[in-house]
């Protein structure tokens, strides 16, 4: 999936967030008999029951780049306002 | 277009339809304010408008560039937390609310989209309640939600707006104008991008202006460092800890919690806790005889119920110069007009940050805290760096 190309055409939709994986999202699709279908970077799966309301439903969500250390330099431990964020090797 | 979406959303709730308008930089560059490019919206809308907006700098890397805001004919609220920026990413520079639904419901915000959710089942029911349906609804419990209460449904001067459960933002008594509109919450949740007009130099102004406001400021005892009053030892006995809004280097919130060990480092154990930052209401709490537990018991409550706890604890008040808490939850089960909260005790509010109130609403307009800037100075050089290298022009501060 291209961040480019991603529309957002359907309301009724989930989004797939993951706690203690921060901007790490995929596709869900909210079926009716399946639960839902998750499409993340690891691959597809299927099974879990969704917890919100609604009806069957789907929504790319983006897909954010992997960071790469802005190129060797990171500049989040610049701009951390209370010094949180050290980079370390 | 930098440090904008150049798009606003207009939603009629009487139609239930929406639509959008192009916004030019231009225009927003000449007002200087969003506030009264709000002003300007709701207007050529037939005025009555609730207007959401953010600041032509919220979202920027420069210290405490967080805040958005509520505005309406009546007054204006700050957005703040990490809730004013993602107002900002959720596509929209601007969503104007218009009409009145016919049944009860939320306006729900993301991706460039807005849509109304019919929720009859939320009238009625406390601001707290509101958030967690519809972020369970919406299956992210980090959508942002500005929830009106049962005070708010009311239409009363005295209700508060609550911003992700938290009350001290609204002291203009906004949830009325939702509640008048049949609207129990605005949700919204950002995950667009915004550009700048100079990013390198941008963000090396940033990281100066950082290193200065951090030199001159120091660490943070989070509210205790803008209201005194709360540096004492039953406050520091159960404060959790401070909490920034976004780029904030020097936060003004204080997380505590009363019925559980606040050391532990979950935020949400078995108690949600409460988060400070309302000093007037605060201020007076104290000055009224309630110790630091019963003083966030009593703030809790009216941020549940959406009701403004200085006009509440002011009417509850004896002539003894003391409080009951009871007599204050009996008045929140029973929602009724108390007036806007009176002006001369609401010294430390968010829009009371500097001596000249148009100062206030300047820095709220940029979509920079208020607070913050009123303690950080505005006499850095870095920071007309950080306007003309965001914007690729400056701004008038007035």
């Amino acid at each position: 999936m291209n961040r480019d190309s991603v529309i957002t055409p359907m309301s009724s939709s989930i989004i797939l967030h993951i706690d203690d994986k921060a901007n790490y999202f995929g596709l869900v699709l909210k079926t009716r008999g399946d639960g839902l279908v998750l499409g993340r970077p690891e691959g597809a799966s299927e099974g879990q029951q969704p917890s919100g309301s609604g009806g069957p439903g789907a929504k790319p969500i983006l897909l954010r780049e992997p960071c790469d250390l802005c190129g060797g330099d990171p500049k989040c431990p610049k701009l951390c306002p209370t010094g949180c964020i050290t980079a370390v090797d | 277009m930098p440090m904008m979406n150049g798009r606003i959303c207009v939603f009629d709730l009487s139609s239930g339809e929406s639509s959008e308008e192009p916004l030019e930089n231009s225009f927003v560059v000449a007002k200087g304010l969003s506030t009264e490019v709000a002003r300007h919206i709701s207007s050529a809308h037939g005025g009555g408008c609730l207007v959401l907006g953010s600041g032509i700098l919220t979202g920027s890397p420069m210290p405490a560039a967080c805040a958005g805001f509520v505005w309406c004919e009546r007054g204006v609220a700050p957005v703040l937390g990490h809730a004013g920026l993602e107002l900002k990413l959720s596509g929209f520079d601007f969503v104007v609310i218009k009409g009145v639904s016919d049944e009860p419901g939320y306006l729900w915000v993301r991706d460039g989209m807005t849509e109304f959710v019919p929720s009859p089942g939320l009238k009625g029911r406390d601001t707290w309640a509101r958030t967690d349906k519809v972020r369970d609804d919406q299956g992210d419990r980090r959508i942002h939600v500005l929830a009106a209460g049962p005070w708010g449904d009311a239409g009363l001067a005295c209700s508060q707006l609550v911003c992700d459960h938290w009350g001290g933002e609204d002291k203009a008594g906004l949830a009325a104008e939702l509640g008048r509109r049949n609207l129990v919450a605005v949700a919204f949740k950002g995950m667009g991008e915004i550009a700048v007009s100079e990013p390198a130099a941008h963000f090396e102004s940033c990281v100066s202006l950082h290193s200065e406001t951090r030199a001159k400021l120091g660490a943070s005892s989070g509210i205790a460092s803008y209201f005194g009053g709360a540096d004492r030892e039953d406050f520091r006995a159960i404060t959790h800890r401070p909490l920034g809004c976004y780029g904030c280097p020097y936060p003004c919130r204080t997380f505590v919690k009363v019925r559980e060990d606040p050391r532990q480092m979950a935020l949400v154990e078995k108690e949600p806790g409460y988060l400070h930052y309302d000093i007037p209401a605060l201020r007076l709490c104290f000055s009224l005889g309630l110790d630091a537990r019963g003083a966030t018991d009593v703030l809790t409550a009216c941020a549940r119920a959406g009701a403004e706890p200085i006009a509440v604890l002011s009417h509850c008040s004896s002539a003894a110069g003391t409080v009951d808490p009871s007599a204050v939850s009996r008045l929140l089960g029973a929602p009724r007009e108390l007036g806007p909260p009176p002006a001369d005790r609401l010294a430390g509010e968010v829009m009371r940050s500097f001596d000249d109130d148009a100062m206030d609403r300047a820095v709220l307009g940029l979509g920079l805290c208020p607070r913050f800037w009123s303690k950080a100075g505005l006499g850095h050089e870095s920071l007309s760096a950080c306007i003309v290298t965001a914007l690729g022009t400056g701004v008038p501060i007035r």
